[in-house]
């Protein structure tokens, strides 16, 4: 399995689609601060505080980070008719699933982690540490930043798995990439409307199995801020999710044609 | 040879693709040192064949056998093999180098200089830094070639590897094939369709019809059997063979049912043997000269007229 990842890694290190949306990334946080920095409703800078805790507002984008670097990792391996090389030298599918997944949540900690340095690290550059009443202080939009992350984290790489699953089951990364987001964005509002037009004992479980989505679950991280047991909550789901997903894409692969 | 030699073997191998059957009990053996072509015309199965040996697709019944393991057991024996099949896969955005060097990562291969000598054996490597996506269809298959050669495998399984080659590249390639076969021993599996390119390499053949394997016979036999000859009808095939030994002084010949010798001498000059027959009281019903090459051999066996 190191073999696989190694050989991912050096992959991934010489695809210029890693660097080129690792950049696009990063100016899309420089223009978000520098909005922080520009324009607000007080015609003065948001302070740091302000600014940080709108991460805690995007974790869809951590979703859809998801999307990019299984796309990124996988590399077109259907397109290019790659797959066949790895299975007909006698390498396990189960090992290059895994290795795959691993690969991807691998690129995807580095991103999260490159991302929120420079992004926090920006604001702290940019934007005065103290303001107005009104903003969150520097340090409490830290613990709540961090709480956010701690329970996003086993929720991405869920998402990740589901992304793998979808990429692996699919021929194709654009039809991969449609089915993904209906499986993490929209699955989980269809059923909650169905839980909600339902009455009855149906209707209240498909309201509970909605609130076991990440989305949802993600969603509500902010407003527990310091609660274990949410948090604890958040990475079982985020393992329920890599352990379903994980099963489902391996049993499709291992009956999957190569060609 | 006895089983026990075989590299591969396939027995009543069946593939289902819905009602339609890709592989009919495909049965057929590899056996050590064998550059071993498979002959066979479109969809005859040779492609869905290969892919079964390298896993890439399931059986839907028979059973497979490599280096003398079945079932799972298989899976570690494709670690032996070197495949090319179909149309070479790498990524696009990597060079011929950085592709290589990917694969051998991946396959725990140790020492780089393995690249570099995969790239010399396929005279890559000067196209070494060059990404994949400008490649010919040549140097395209020279560098699938070179992944199949990267592990030094002792049985190397190529489907259609010269479709692109230039005639000196199918020449340098002719000659990567017997240099491996004979240096390394490498048993080789290999189809195409230039079937006279087989002919110059393979030491036995295997004729694909329909999902199976009708024939399996080796260069040797082949060549016996489509050595120019005269072929004479006689009506008695005891006298006719006396005759021949008396009268000409030959034993190059064969007796045949129905009544048939196939006399491998006097080709120049038929028409001796005929007067030798007629002299000696030995009517001759019909004859005629006959030879054949791989391609008239393969086409009567599937009963003429579609090309392979």
């Amino acid at each position: 399995m190191l073999n696989y990842i190694r050989a991912e890694v050096y992959k991934l290190l010489r695809r210029p689609y890693t660097y080129i949306t690792l950049a696009a990334l990063l100016a899309l946080e420089a223009l978000f601060a520098s909005m922080f920095a520009f324009h607000n409703s007080h015609s003065m800078p948001t302070p740091f505080g302000g600014a940080i805790i709108s991460i805690v507002e995007m974790g869809a984008i951590g979703f859809c980070m998801c999307l990019l670097t299984g796309d990124i990792v996988f590399a077109g391996q259907y397109k290019n008719s790659t797959l066949k090389n790895e299975v007909s030298f006698g390498l396990s599918r189960t090992r290059i699933y895994l290795g795959k997944l691993l690969a991807q949540t691998l690129l995807s900690l580095v991103y999260l982690a490159i991302m929120m340095v420079f992004f926090i690290g920006l604001c702290a550059v940019c934007l005065p540490m103290e303001g107005p009443a009104g903003f969150y202080s520097s340090g409490d939009a830290l613990i709540i930043v961090g709480y956010f992350l701690a329970a996003g984290i086993p929720l991405w790489i869920g998402g990740q798995a589901a992304m793998c699953m979808c990429l692996f089951l699919v021929n194709g990364e654009m039809a991969s990439s449609f089915l993904y987001v209906g499986i993490v964005f929209v699955l989980d509002t269809v059923i909650e409307l169905a839980g909600l037009l339902i009455e009855g004992g149906f209707g209240n479980l498909l309201l509970k199995i909605q609130q076991h989505f990440p989305a949802p679950l993600l969603d509500g991280a902010k407003e527990v801020v310091g609660d274990p047991v949410y948090l604890g909550q958040a990475w079982l789901v985020g393992a329920f999710w890599v352990i379903v997903c994980t099963a489902i894409g391996l049993y499709g692969f291992h009956k999957k044609e190569i060609k | 040879m006895t089983e026990n030699t075989a590299v591969m073997a396939a027995y009543g191998l069946q593939k289902a693709y819905g009602s339609c059957m890709a592989l009919d009990g495909a049965s057929m053996m590899v056996r050590r040192g064998d550059i071993y072509g498979l002959v066979g015309r479109n969809g005859a199965g040779k492609t869905t064949l290969m892919r079964m040996i390298t896993g890439q697709s399931a059986p839907t019944g028979g059973e497979l056998e490599l280096f003398g393991a079945a079932g799972k057991a298989i899976r570690r024996q494709r670690q032996r093999t070197g495949t090319m099949i179909e149309i070479p896969s790498f990524s696009p955005f990597l060079t011929a180098r950085e592709n290589l060097e990917y694969y051998r990562l991946q396959r725990g291969i140790p020492g780089r200089q393995t690249v570099d000598e995969a790239l010399e054996l396929v005279e890559l490597t000067s196209a070494g830094a060059k990404k994949f996506k400008s490649f010919s269809l040549g140097m395209k298959q020279r560098l699938g070639l070179g992944l199949a050669l990267m592990n030094r495998p002792d049985f190397l399984i190529l489907d259609e590897p010269i479709n692109g080659l230039d005639p000196e590249g199918v020449a340098e390639f002719r000659q990567i094939l017997r240099r491996l076969n004979a240096e390394r021993q490498t048993t080789i599996l290999i189809s195409s369709h230039i079937l006279s390119e087989l002919s110059s390499v393979a030491t036995r053949y295997g004729f694909m019809e329909q999902g199976r394997i009708i024939e399996e016979i080796s260069a040797e036999a082949l060549h016996d059997k489509c050595r120019t000859c005269l072929r004479l009808e006689v009506d008695d095939t005891a006298k006719a063979a006396a005759v021949l030994q008396s009268q000409l002084g030959t034993d190059k010949f064969e007796v045949l049912p129905g009544s048939v010798i196939q006399l491998y001498d006097c080709l120049d000059d038929p028409k001796r043997a005929s007067y030798a027959l007629a002299q000696n009281g030995v009517a001759l019903l019909a004859m005629e000269q006959k030879g054949a090459d791989l391609e008239a051999y393969f086409l009567s066996l599937i009963g003429g007229g579609r090309h392979a």
